[in-house]
């Protein structure tokens, strides 16, 4: 048994050795896509281009303005004097923010009135819309409290009697890539392996050579192992440069045990290596396999929670989340990097991706003896 | 282990059936042909040997563990070496690395493919890659041996050679059933099954079938060959018809041979020969009893 898994691994290293392109997919690819994928995918509202009308033309309203856009969130991109002028630019796209000052902002001010600034969002980012939203009040509050202090008015704005005061565990800065780059790293690690052991087999059904394979005493259980063993020891490698990238490039933090890491990917990888043999023991052609992983990738990165939270998706469909063996990964990446969590805290996550690992291939494997006897 | 046995074979794609109850038994040392046009159902009778297939019915006798196959396409990895295939399916049959060097070195010689031994698979002509696939399955000592029309896109060298190797293994107590279409290549046969429509019409050695064809076989000599092949293909009395030389070559039916005879001789003058394995072929298409029982 051992014999035979060997053999067919080394044949598997040597083809793969000898087709730069396979490599490349292998390991330059994921990579570059993480690098890439680890700066477009931001949730972060940050340099909100914001269009001024500044109606007044005060000290006060420039001074208000030039507060506003010192902070990180907010990027002026022009200033217009008409109001109109100021929300077509929001229409038009060119900016996401129309901050309106009235004429009378400064006198209004000075006479200790309230005056209404107006700020017209573009709704339909609607997260950046409600971030520039939160932030812009909260910018307004803290701006008058200084105005008011500054000027020795009696505050307009007192401190509320409750006060919430959040404090951010993990990921205190909020900064959504150290929170996605775990799920970009399961992801290409589902998408590697997945689409490499299914063309993989399919191509030998294709050439025939498969045939040929059958016809020896091996087993189809050590046929297997044999094509996804060296795949797997790649796809761990590509794991091991991901957590690295993502620390060097992106600052995730690497709180928990690495080990914890290996284990959860190769029992990750025993499910998507696993996908992929089955795809391929259903495809006749390397077409048919890559169509059936691509349809399987779609589904299971959606369902994982990399993106959306499990919690915000329906009732019915969150049990259903249990059985995408990326959920298990992307929580405990999440855990062991950003929580530190211990190998008892991931227990049910490792335990579900063992039980589903063992399911997939086990059910690979009669697919495959099916087929073909 | 003694050789192969197979019993109410039956294979359905759909609603054809490929095979269709046939009986076949191979004795160590013997070399067995499957005979038939395409779509005579050899190379699904092949394939269910090889265990590839599931039959319908039937049941099959053979030691999986000493089975060797070479299927009729290409079934080796073309980015590996010649040494490397070898090498491989050496390991899946689980050899020693010393037996598999020393087959390997020994069908490498036979071969003449040894200086060859670090070109990849799919740099080799049709008949070093055919030698190649022999090879690696006979790199194990198979007991049985099935091949799948072996000389298919082979020069005549290349196939001398496929041939000597493979009567040199069946000499050494080898079980083969070789699939072909050729009557040339199914005349080096110790014994052969002619297939049609998945039926078995007929069994024995060559020379043997030769001898009990029950027609006439005939070479009609004329200036019009091809206006009297069309004017004779649809007789009934004649079983087989085939273009030799200027001439035509026929089987008549025995049983009224003296009427058929007189329609041809309108376009020549008609000799007897001896019938050839394709004419004993040819007929058993037309007539399934061409051939007396033995």
């Amino acid at each position: 048994m051992t014999t035979e898994i060997l053999a067919v691994a080394l044949k598997e290293i040597r083809q793969t050795r000898r087709d730069p392109r396979t490599l490349a997919v292998l390991v330059v690819a994921p990579l570059m896509q993480l690098i890439l994928l680890g700066f477009a995918v931001n949730l972060d509202v940050t340099h909100v281009p914001v269009v001024l009308a500044d109606a007044d033309q005060t000290a006060e309203s420039r001074a208000f303005a030039e507060a506003l856009l010192a902070g990180e969130t907010f990027e002026a991109v022009a200033a217009l004097p008409d109001p109109e002028a100021a929300a077509a630019e929001v229409i038009a796209g060119r900016a996401a923010i129309a901050l309106i000052i009235p004429p009378g902002f400064a006198a209004a001010l000075r006479a200790g009135r309230a005056v209404d600034v107006q700020a017209l969002a573009d709704g339909s980012d609607a997260q950046r819309a409600v971030v520039a939203q939160n932030t812009l009040t909260a910018f307004a509050a803290r701006w008058s409290l200084a105005y008011s202090a500054a000027t020795g008015q009696a505050p307009r704005f007192t401190q509320a009697p409750v006060e919430i005061r959040p404090r951010v565990l993990y990921n205190p800065t909020l900064n959504s890539r150290v929170f996605f780059v775990p799920g970009v790293a399961a992801t290409l690690l589902l998408v590697v392996t997945l689409v490499v052991t299914a063309m993989g087999l399919a191509r030998e059904k294709e050439d025939g050579t498969l045939e040929q394979i059958l016809v020896t005493p091996i087993s189809s259980e050590a046929l297997m192992l044999g094509k996804v063993l060296p795949y797997g020891l790649i796809g761990l490698f590509d794991l091991a440069l991901a957590v690295t990238l993502g620390a060097a490039i992106f600052g995730v933090p690497l709180r928990g045990a690495l080990p914890i890491v290996g284990l959860g990917g190769a029992l990750y990888m025993l499910t998507t290596l696993g996908l992929g043999l089955f795809v391929a023991s259903a495809a006749r052609t390397q077409q048919q396999a890559f169509m059936g992983a691509f349809f399987l990738i779609l589904p299971m990165t959606l369902l994982s929670g990399f993106m959306s939270p499990i919690s915000n998706m329906p009732a019915w469909l969150q049990p259903l989340t249990l059985l995408d063996p990326m959920r298990h990964m992307v929580e405990i990446l999440r855990g062991v990097l950003l929580k530190g969590a211990s190998l008892a805290d991931l227990a049910p996550q490792l335990l579900w991706l063992a039980g589903m690992g063992l399911t997939v291939f086990t059910a690979a494997a009669v697919a495959l003896r099916k087929r073909l006897a | 282990m003694s050789g192969l046995r197979a019993q109410g074979l039956t294979r359905r794609f759909g609603d054809l059936l490929a095979v269709d109850g046939l009986d076949l038994r191979v004795a160590p040392g013997e070399l067995y042909g499957l005979v038939g046009p395409d779509g005579a159902g050899k190379t699904t009778t092949v394939r269910l040997l090889a265990g590839l297939l599931r039959p319908d019915a039937g049941i099959i006798a053979l030691d999986r563990g000493a089975l060797g196959y070479m299927p009729q396409r290409y079934s080796l990895y073309g980015d590996l070496t010649i040494a490397e295939n070898l090498t491989f399916f050496g390991r899946l049959f689980g050899l020693s690395r010393a037996e598999r060097t020393e087959r390997a070195q020994r069908l490498l010689r036979i071969t003449r493919l040894a200086r060859f031994h670090d070109r990849r698979a799919d740099a080799l002509s049709g008949g070093m890659y055919k030698k190649l696939a022999l090879a690696c399955a006979l790199l194990h000592r198979p007991a049985v041996l099935l091949l799948d029309e072996p000389s298919n896109g082979v020069d005549p060298v290349s196939r001398r050679e496929l041939w000597d190797l493979l009567y040199e293994f069946v000499d050494e107590g080898m079980a083969v059933v070789l699939c072909t279409p050729y009557m040339d290549e199914a005349a080096r046969c110790h014994r052969v099954g002619l297939l049609h429509h998945g039926r078995r019409l007929a069994e024995g050695a060559p020379a043997a079938l030769v001898a009990q064809l029950k027609h006439p076989t005939l070479r009609l000599q004329t200036a019009q060959r091809d206006a009297a092949e069309r004017a004779l293909a649809t007789d009934p009395a004649i079983l087989a018809l085939s273009p030799e030389g200027e001439g035509l070559r026929l089987v008549l039916r025995a049983e009224d041979q003296a009427a058929t005879r007189a329609r041809i001789e309108a376009w020549g003058t008609l000799e007897v020969i001896r019938p050839d394995f394709e004419d004993v072929f040819l007929a058993l298409l037309n007539d399934p009893r061409s051939v007396e029982a033995s």
